[in-house]
């Protein structure tokens, strides 16, 4: 009994230890095991022939391409070994066969072809069961069918037919793609076995099993077949293989192979198919498909069965990619996440081999994950991928590049990008040289021609400026910021039904850009009356409701911030120019305005989540346009002396931004309209509050402080309006009143003078409301 | 052209027109041997003057417009061709040569934002989460990483539209011109497997000749006809660069690679980070010169062995050891006291080897790592004196793999100062000629050479303002209010319009009629 229970113990050794090849041990394990029993003699025979023959393979690894031939000396004690175990004939059927397979093994390794073939004929290679089969033997299986696809690739094809030679072909991938589903099954077992044993067995483990080893016959096995595939021209096939391989679950030993077939075939979604060719993982293949090479359609559905497969990732609720951007994103990223994990950290001299590989491996993931997500507009995912790259990145340019090229793309830099935008007085001469040398150095580029222009614009250069923009509209006959400057020059120069003309003409051209349309308005009312602009505004709420109401199919906010982001990101590149809600009679872009436009952002969110019908969801930009428009028309009705209809007006934008500073500013328009002064005081003052360099609300107070007769604080803040925009005509006008009224009388005139004099330049809407952005 | 090829245009012409409708797949399907009638349709294209243009850029929305797929495959395989042709003479401003591409590719266009059912075509995608099972993973296998910040704030998977729902166009403008293209080529290269060679070469070159014509490499690149420059959107040269990357590996090498310099040149140019982006990986990840040598014309998609073993040396320290490394000492609740004191004093001393995770090598870590740990260690010292000769070895390998690498880096950041200093140069030296000051009239497409087609469609679309450009407005009124806002926009436009009187929906706008002129005046004066 106890001799029995030891045999069966040492039994189970020898299994795990064949199962782990760990090919050392057998020896101790032999001994023992003759000890026991004279019958085991031919099992000792077998399994010392097998641990020399796989002994010899470690020590001397076979590589992919050359095939061994001739007999080699190191060997034939393992063919005795094999000889004196089959000859005798005592062994029990399964284990003939296992003898036989190595056996077969030794053949192929001294080039013996067609006896190794012979071999697995005899043995009946496809009648073996694999249900139930422990680790080693399906180890054995695997390799003997990888075994035979490489002895069949070595002999040549007795019949030339090319049908015939097709037929072979695919027996011989056959033979891999088996060898490989049973190598997969193989190193799921072990790996479940293994793991059984560390939480089964005693608390102090042995010698922890070793991370397996792929043997040649085992990668060969899974590598070949879809090599064979490629090489043949069935993409289809080919990318079948891959999948299945992919979708048996993981195991340590298999963990590298994954990683770098999971990249290969993102890498042939991306290269080599495109949405109306794909079919997804789990869908049959078509049956005739341009991917594949018309001369050598086969069947596109796998031809074989196996008793037992390898486990596969399976449930309820997975993931399964529908086109092959998708596929190929999912692959990537479980690329990515291995790469990351072999990220070498440490920085120390004799690591930078292993550095050079991790960093390379993973660069390429990462140039794989940019074209992907590139394709599909991803940039905010991209520059978060790009993020975790960063580990790799120490002193690497290519992945730092684009990082910083994603940034920019997502749109995380803009606001950096806006404080260097905007041009600062005592930088404006430098500026305006430098654009002069921009367009000296590229005459042809229109948009030099056309910052040029815009430059001397602001600095008042009127008829300098009109020749530059009309060089630019040469040479860019349809350029919206060209012919909206164009238009603000000849308003400058008091020209406004020209002007007005050249705005239709851009808007038939641009007919959904706001601030094309927007001037308009103003010149409208100028030209044609209030009712054209009127009419304007209106068609404008038709605009923007054409343009929101298609991009937003569903309003309900349900949180898919992704899509509101994609949309909003997509609308902000392609159609719409959005106003500059920043002050544009400021020359520049004043730290203030930006912090205004924040402030009034904020405060408007804080403002409308306590009213519970205001919109809040979605992107900010269409609402920020259309309250825009509410206070355009409004401006209109207060130039023509509707203080009601301008309140209506400006409610509606209220409700959508009620402290925006501008809304403030208008509501004291509409105070001073209806003779309240003191409330329209009020309303100003609440609009400095929130933004400090608002300079219209600087006028206005101002010269409700004079009617006051306050003109020290009225002259403050018009001198501090000046500082911050001295191009506003009505501010200096307004300084020369109160110079005027406190006995300056020399100062008011050289107030009064700057202001005729920019008064003659001034257009209907300021240069600076043109967008900057290079 | 060859009276030969006109006949062949000219059969195409009318054999189509008598086909039964049985025999239209057949007819489909043998379309695409015809080399010679396609090189022919290539050359009426290109010439803007020929009177087959006409009829052939209608023939091609009538197959555009079957449910043949491969009438359609037809058509679009001249898109590039098209849309190079319809670009480059919108740009030289002689628009009635170009009315008939351009009612083509807003018919094609026209065509393809609707759905079978008439709605709207809304393209979107998943994009995958790694903390969601797959058919290729499990969350838990993936371990901590996945658990980033970004990951956890879009956990489960998020849909995300990438293009659409598009409006219906009647005419292009410059404001939409590029979205409508866009469009276009997304169409395109969803079929990019349908497309034979010539295509793929037609587009390898308009995407070149776009983003170097009146730039200093037109002439590098020895391109004649267009002087200007053509604006682009950064959208479609991402576009471009989709068709490109196929290219490449689908037997255009040669015109791929030219494409992608000039492409990669113009959004430099230009400061477009999207092309840039894409186009700097489709750079890098270009095989290093294995492909190059095989025959043009072949696939050349391949694939490598992948080694089973991991490249990267046991004791070096990754994401990964670390992770295992602390996991092991939580973890092991088995060890002795003393173990576990070893242990932990040897995190303190900042080792981070997989000394805990294999104990078989434990000796060689601890040396390796020994080398870079505070040299007060004695032991450590003492032991790494064994292996010096080891590390040295292994080291001037890593340094001339470094070395290799650091030097291909520093060819391509050379590389690229040559280009900008010889861009500099070129373009001090050139001064080109100045278009002449054209008449800047509008694209006003001739849509009525298609207006049948056109009426047809708008009436299988839902949206019924397909029929002229002045009622754009009165269309979308007819339509329910989604915004609280609009809804209150609504009122007071009765509001409006009642006391003003002139708010007439569908009253056609008066710049329409008096835009030319003006336009002559003013540009005239220069």
């Amino acid at each position: 009994m106890a001799a029995k229970k030891a045999g069966s113990r040492l039994e189970v050794e020898i299994e795990r230890s064949r199962s782990e090849c760990q090919w050392d041990r057998i020896h101790e394990l032999v001994k023992q095991l003759s000890a026991k029993l004279i019958s085991n003699d031919d099992m000792a025979e077998l399994l010392l022939g097998e641990a020399k023959l796989e002994q010899y393979l470690k020590d001397n690894p076979l590589k992919q391409g050359p095939s061994p031939r001739g007999p080699r000396p190191k060997l034939t004690d393992v063919r005795k070994h094999l000889t004196a175990a089959l000859d005798r004939g005592n062994l029990k059927s399964d284990l003939m066969q296992e003898a036989n397979l190595i056996m077969a093994k030794l053949d192929y390794m001294e080039g013996d072809y067609k006896e190794a073939l012979g071999v697995y004929a005899r043995v009946g290679l496809d009648d073996i069961q694999l249900v139930a089969s422990p680790p080693y033997k399906l180890r054995m299986i695997a390799e003997a069918y990888s075994t035979k696809g490489l002895c069949l690739e070595k002999l040549p094809c007795s019949s030339s037919t090319n049908s015939l030679h097709v037929d072979r072909d695919q027996e011989i991938i056959t033979c891999y793609e088996k060898a490989g589903d049973i190598a997969l099954l193989y190193l799921q077992e072990v790996e479940r076995v293994q793991t059984a044993n560390i939480q089964n067995r005693s608390p102090k483990p042995g010698p922890a099993a070793p991370d397996q080893e792929m043997s040649f016959f085992l990668e060969t096995g899974l590598q070949r077949a879809h090599v064979l595939y490629f090489k043949n021209g069935n993409l289809t096939r080919g990318v079948g293989r891959f999948r299945e391989i992919l979708r048996a679950v993981e195991t340590r030993t298999t963990q590298n192979l994954r990683m770098t077939i999971a990249r290969q075939l993102a890498e042939i979604l991306l290269r080599g198919m495109c949405e109306q060719s794909y079919w997804n993982p789990l869908e049959d293949p078509p049956n005739q498909s341009p991917l594949d090479d018309p001369l050598r359609q086969g069947l596109n559905t796998k031809n074989y069965a196996l008793s037992r497969r390898p486990r596969v990732y399976s449930g309820e609720n997975i993931f399964c990619p529908q086109e092959n951007t998708e596929e190929a994103l999912l692959l990537l990223l479980i690329s990515e996440s291995m790469a990351n994990r072999d990220a070498v950290l440490s920085r120390i001299p004799e690591h930078k081999n292993d550095r050079i590989i991790s960093l390379q491996s993973a660069s390429v993931v990462y140039d794989l994950l940019t074209i992907a997500l590139g394709r599909r507009g991803q940039y905010e995912m991209l520059s978060e991928c790009l993020e975790r790259a960063m580990k790799f990145a120490f002193e690497e340019f290519h992945l730092w590049y684009q990082f910083a090229l994603s940034l920019m793309a997502a749109g995380k830099v803009m606001s950096s990008a806006a404080s260097l935008r905007g041009v600062q007085e005592d930088l404006q001469r430098k500026a305006l040289l430098a654009f002069q040398r921009a367009h000296s150095l590229s005459p042809t580029d229109h948009q030099a021609a056309f910052y040029l222009a815009l430059q001397l614009a602001i600095s008042r250069q009127i008829p300098e400026a009109l020749g530059y923009v009309r060089q630019a509209l040469q040479l860019q006959g349809d350029d919206s910021n060209s012919l909206h400057l164009l238009a603000l020059l000849l308003s400058a120069q008091k020209h406004y039904h020209d002007a007005l003309n050249i705005m239709d003409m851009a808007l038939s051209e641009y007919p959904e850009n706001f601030i094309l349309l927007f001037t308009k308005v103003k010149l409208e009312s100028l030209c044609r009356g209030p009712d054209e602009a009127l009419l304007s505004c209106k068609h404008m709420l038709q605009i923007w409701k054409s343009c929101y109401n298609l991009t937003n199919p569903s309003d309900s906010g349900r949180g898919s911030s992704l899509l509101d982001r994609a949309i909003a990101d997509r609308r902000q590149l392609n159609t719409i120019t959005l106003p500059d809600f920043s002050d544009p009679e400021t020359g520049s872009v004043h730290a203030t305005s930006i912090a205004a436009s924040r402030v009034e952002q904020a405060l408007s969110e804080v403002a409308s989540s306590l009213q519970s019908s205001a919109p809040k969801q979605g992107p900010l930009h269409p609402w920020m346009t259309l309250a825009q428009i509410w206070l355009h028309a409004a401006e209109v009705y207060i130039g023509i002396g509707k203080p009601s209809e301008a309140t209506a007006c400006i409610q509606e934008a209220a409700n959508l931004f009620p402290m925006s500073h501008n809304v403030l500013y208008m509501r004291g328009q509409v105070s001073e309209l209806r003779g309240n002064i003191d409330e329209a005081k009020r309303w100003y003052e609440e609009a400095l509050s929130i933004s400090p360099t608002h300079v219209k609300s600087m006028q206005r107070l101002s010269l409700i402080l004079h009617h006051h007769g306050r003109y020290s604080l009225a002259e403050k803040i018009l001198r501090d309006a000046v500082q911050v925009n001295s191009t506003a005509h009505e501010v200096w006008n307004s300084l020369g009143e109160v110079l005027q009224a406190q006995g300056n009388d020399d100062a008011a005139t050289e107030c009064f003078l700057t202001a005729l004099e920019l008064e003659a330049s001034s257009p209907i809407v300021p240069f600076t409301i043109i967008p900057r952005v290079l | 052209m060859l009276t030969t090829e006109r006949g062949a245009v000219e059969e195409w012409l009318s054999e189509f027109k008598s086909l039964p409708e049985a025999s239209l797949t057949s007819y489909a399907v043998n379309l695409k041997e015809k080399t010679t009638l396609v090189s022919a349709l290539y050359e009426v294209i290109q010439e803007p003057q020929s009177e087959l243009l006409e009829p052939v850029c209608h023939q091609l929305f009538e197959f555009y417009r079957s449910k043949e797929k491969n009438l359609r495959i037809f058509t679009l395989q001249f898109l590039p061709e098209l849309i190079w042709c319809y670009l480059s003479v919108s740009t030289s401003r002689d628009l009635q040569s170009s009315g008939c591409i351009e009612a083509l590719l807003l018919s094609i266009y026209n065509l393809e934002i609707m759905d079978e059912q008439g709605h709207s075509k809304v393209l979107s995608f998943t994009i995958p989460s790694l903390s969601k099972p797959s058919v290729y993973h499990e969350p838990s296998s993936i371990g901590s990483m996945a658990l980033t910040e970004g990951a956890l704030s879009q956990h489960g998977l998020s849909r995300v539209v990438y293009s659409g729902p598009h409006p219906q166009r009647e005419t292009l403008t410059a404001q939409n011109r590029f979205e409508v293209l866009s469009f276009l080529l997304l169409c395109y290269n969803s079929a990019l497997n349908f497309m034979p060679a010539p295509s793929l070469r037609s587009l390898c070159h308009m995407s070149s000749r776009l983003c170097v014509c009146g730039y200093p490499r037109q002439h590098a690149r020895k391109f004649s006809g267009v002087k200007n420059r053509i604006p682009a959107s950064s959208e479609f040269m991402v576009q471009l660069l989709t068709g490109i990357y196929y290219s490449f590996y689908n037997g255009e090498w040669d015109a791929a690679r030219r494409a992608l310099d000039d492409v990669l040149y113009r959004a430099q140019l230009e400061l477009f980070p999207e092309p840039l982006l894409v186009a700097n990986a489709i750079k890098a990840s270009l095989p290093q010169g294995a492909i190059k040598g095989t025959k043009e014309g072949t696939k050349c998609i391949q694939v490598e062995i992948a080694p089973t073993s991991s490249r990267i040396s046991r004791n070096a320290v990754t994401s990964m050891s670390i992770r295992g490394h602390r996991w092991k000492r939580n973890d092991s609740a088995d060890l002795t006291l003393q173990d576990e004191l070893t242990e932990i004093a040897e995190v303190d001393e900042g080792f981070c080897s997989r000394a805990a995770s294999s104990s078989s090598q434990s000796a060689l870590s601890h040396s390796s790592s020994g080398s870079f740990s505070r040299p007060s260690l004695g032991k450590a010292q003492r032991r790494s004196l064994g292996t010096r000769a080891g590390v040295k070895d292994r080291d001037s390998g890593g340094d001339s793999c470094r070395e290799h690498l650091s030097r291909k880096h520093n060819q391509r950041a050379m590389s690229e100062n040559l280009e900008l200093v010889s861009l500099k140069r070129l373009t001090l030296t050139t001064s080109q000629s100045l278009p002449k000051p054209g008449s800047h009239s509008l694209a006003r497409t001739a849509t009525s050479v298609f207006s049948k087609s056109f009426e047809q469609m708008s009436g299988a679309a839902v949206l019924h303002n397909a029929v002229g450009g002045n009622h754009i407005g009165s269309g979308s009124c007819v339509e329910t209010n989604r915004f609280s806002a609009c809804s209150l926009q609504e009122e007071n436009l009765v509001y409006i319009s009642g006391r003003t009187e002139l708010a007439v929906p569908g009253k056609p706008q008066p710049n329409l009629h008096q835009r030319s002129p003006s336009i002559c005046i003013t540009l005239s004066t220069d």
